[in-house]
């Protein structure tokens, strides 16, 4: 193989492989993440009668703006800010294309099979 | 022909839907009508949950999740579990216990689990079993345990668990002490004198006792103004003490010649180390109180099932794989929850949810023969430091250099500002979070 060849493959690797600086764990799977979302949004994000927002449906663009700005602190927040922090780019651009394949209904009206067919709505981003 | 008018046939099923649902060996072994929710493959993996409260429930409906075709049963001794959580609202009659009593029909209907209610007595390691009083033996590939917490009555001269049953509750397990508290706390003459003894860390609910104590000096500002509470610690921190405090000072004139409560820090003496019941008074470092109702919350360990079945360590709780919920003392047995050791995660309700499903998508992906992902844990504790002041806490963690850390930037409490709305807003969302919590855990 050309050396030419060589490099283009692992610059290519090193593309599709977006984890883990050198230390860090690799990201976690968008479902993964998200499932630890539910205590406060529902699960699956799927809670539409409560003060904190729904998560299932929105718009994968939606969400991840908003995590940015509670990140970076441009967006007034009362305790997603601190949530917020805790999520690389990466990381939250796994959970928002995950959230967004998951219906938009309350949870307890999903059926299991329903939501077994949206769990496999993985992300991109993640392993797993 | 009953059986074609049995529920489970109302709706079309078809054989290749049953092969999805309950594995290609069963559908081929007993023919259509022998399918019911309960039939799963003669050799399907069986994982059995020891505990159906916050930590075993959420995991049993999560690995069905992550699962489809395993076999999931959780044996739990109590038909109802009263959550812990929000038990401190009982107390001031913000909450009845039948508002946090639940029960595992949901798990079990709609994550088809079997629920067995019996109480586990051993354990065999070798062949993979546990054994019921009842008599029961069950085999499973994996085993899931999340027993709570037990209480070191042992560390307090003149208090046992008998005494926590009758005048001296703990109620720091949702229940009958719970009332009694209540009635104590309703009882208290005017002008009287109340106890909180909070436990040396570590202990379940961190901000509990705190949350408690603000409770009790909300009441007397509102029915017993002369009244006073005293908190006595063996800590000189505490969590969320900054909030709180401060919640303090805007509420109930802390520090103040007409302060309705005072915490003695451990340096100062606070550690209770007896209890004379007949005199109503405790013996602290630092001397002793006379009070009209003592509550004290003792010191804890992991549930006693942990140690009876060989998974605590010296420590007396549950050492774990970070990466899992793996016992570090047995395969295949998974601990979590209060009686696990999980480092920076503190033993609250959210986070032996956050466990369940981190070991949920462990426990499915060893059982298909794949290494487990990314293991990622939460925590949030929202507290009242009155009906309407929350304080938060907040955290995401991972695994790193071997012990479950705060990730990023993310642990903090709630900010001390000038702000009205951050307190009030905390109020609103801990009353959410709380509702949709055990929405998450039990449905």
């Amino acid at each position: 193989m050309k050396l030419q060849t060589i490099f283009a493959s692992a610059l290519a690797f090193a593309f599709i492989q977006p984890a883990a600086a050198e230390g860090q764990n690799p990201i976690a799977s968008g479902s993964a993440m998200a499932w630890q979302c539910a205590p406060c949004h529902g699960t699956n994000g799927q809670e539409f009668l409560e003060a904190m927002p729904p998560l299932a449906g929105m718009p994968a663009k939606q969400f991840t703006e908003a995590m940015i700005a509670y990140r970076e602190g441009t967006r007034p927040a009362i305790i997603m800010d601190r949530v917020a922090r805790g999520f690389n780019d990466a990381e939250i651009e796994a959970m928002a294309v995950w959230f967004e394949k998951q219906p938009v209904k309350q949870w307890e009206n999903t059926s299991l099979t329903e939501s077994q067919n949206a769990q496999k709505a993985n992300s991109t981003g993640g392993q797993k | 022909m009953s059986q074609l008018e049995n529920k489970t046939f109302d709706q079309k099923i078809t054989r290749r839907d049953l092969i999805k649902v309950f594995g290609a060996t069963a559908v081929a072994g007993t023919g259509i009508f022998g399918a019911s929710s309960k039939a799963f493959a003669k050799n399907a993996q069986h994982v059995v949950v020891l505990g159906g409260g916050v930590g075993g429930s959420t995991f049993a409906k999560y690995l069905r999740f992550a699962d489809p075709d395993v076999k999931i049963t959780i044996i739990e001794q109590y038909p109802e579990y009263i959550t812990c959580l929000r038990s401190n609202d009982v107390i001031v009659g913000m909450h009845t216990l039948d508002e946090l009593t639940f029960n595992l029909d949901t798990i079990k209907s709609k994550y088809n689990v079997n629920v067995v209610i019996d109480k586990v007595i051993g354990a065999d390691y070798d062949k993979k079993t546990v054994r019921t009083e009842k008599g029961e033996t069950f085999s499973y590939d994996k085993l899931v345990v999340s027993p709570g917490i037990d209480f070191k009555f042992e560390d307090y001269e003149g208090y046992d668990a008998e005494m926590a049953e009758g005048k001296f509750p703990h109620a720091y397990k949702a229940g009958p002490q719970t009332l009694e508290l209540r009635r104590q706390l309703l009882a208290v003459p005017k002008g009287g004198t109340a106890i909180i003894a909070p436990p040396q860390n570590p202990f379940r609910c961190p901000p509990g006792p705190y949350e408690r104590a603000s409770f009790f000096a909300e009441h007397f500002k509102k029915h017993n103004p002369t009244a006073k509470l005293i908190v006595l610690d063996p800590k000189d921190r505490f969590t969320k003490d900054g909030p709180f405090k401060k919640a303090w000072e805007r509420l109930y004139g802390y520090k103040t010649d007409n302060a309705l409560i005072e915490w003695v820090s451990g340096s100062d003496g606070g550690r209770v180390v007896r209890l004379d019941a007949e005199n109503m008074m405790v013996e602290t470092d630092g001397g002793d109180y006379k009070a009209d109702l003592i509550n004290i919350i003792p010191n804890q360990r992991a549930g006693v099932l942990a140690q009876k079945i060989g998974l605590t360590n010296d420590s007396g709780w549950c050492p774990i794989e970070r990466n899992t919920m793996e016992s570090s003392l047995h395969k295949d047995v998974y601990v979590l929850g209060d009686s696990s050791i999980a480092d920076a995660m503190p033993k609250s309700g959210y986070s032996a949810n956050s466990q369940a499903k981190v070991c949920a998508r462990a426990v499915a992906d060893t059982l298909k023969g794949e290494q487990p992902g990314t293991a990622i844990y939460s925590n949030v504790c929202y507290s009242l430091a009155g009906e309407n002041y929350g304080v938060s806490i907040a955290a995401i963690y991972e695994v790193r250099d071997g012990l479950i850390q705060p990730k990023g930037e993310s642990a903090g409490v709630s900010p001390i500002t000038d702000k009205v709305t951050q307190p009030i807003l905390e109020a609103v969302y801990q009353k959410n979070w709380q509702r949709e919590f055990v929405k998450d855990v039990f449905s």
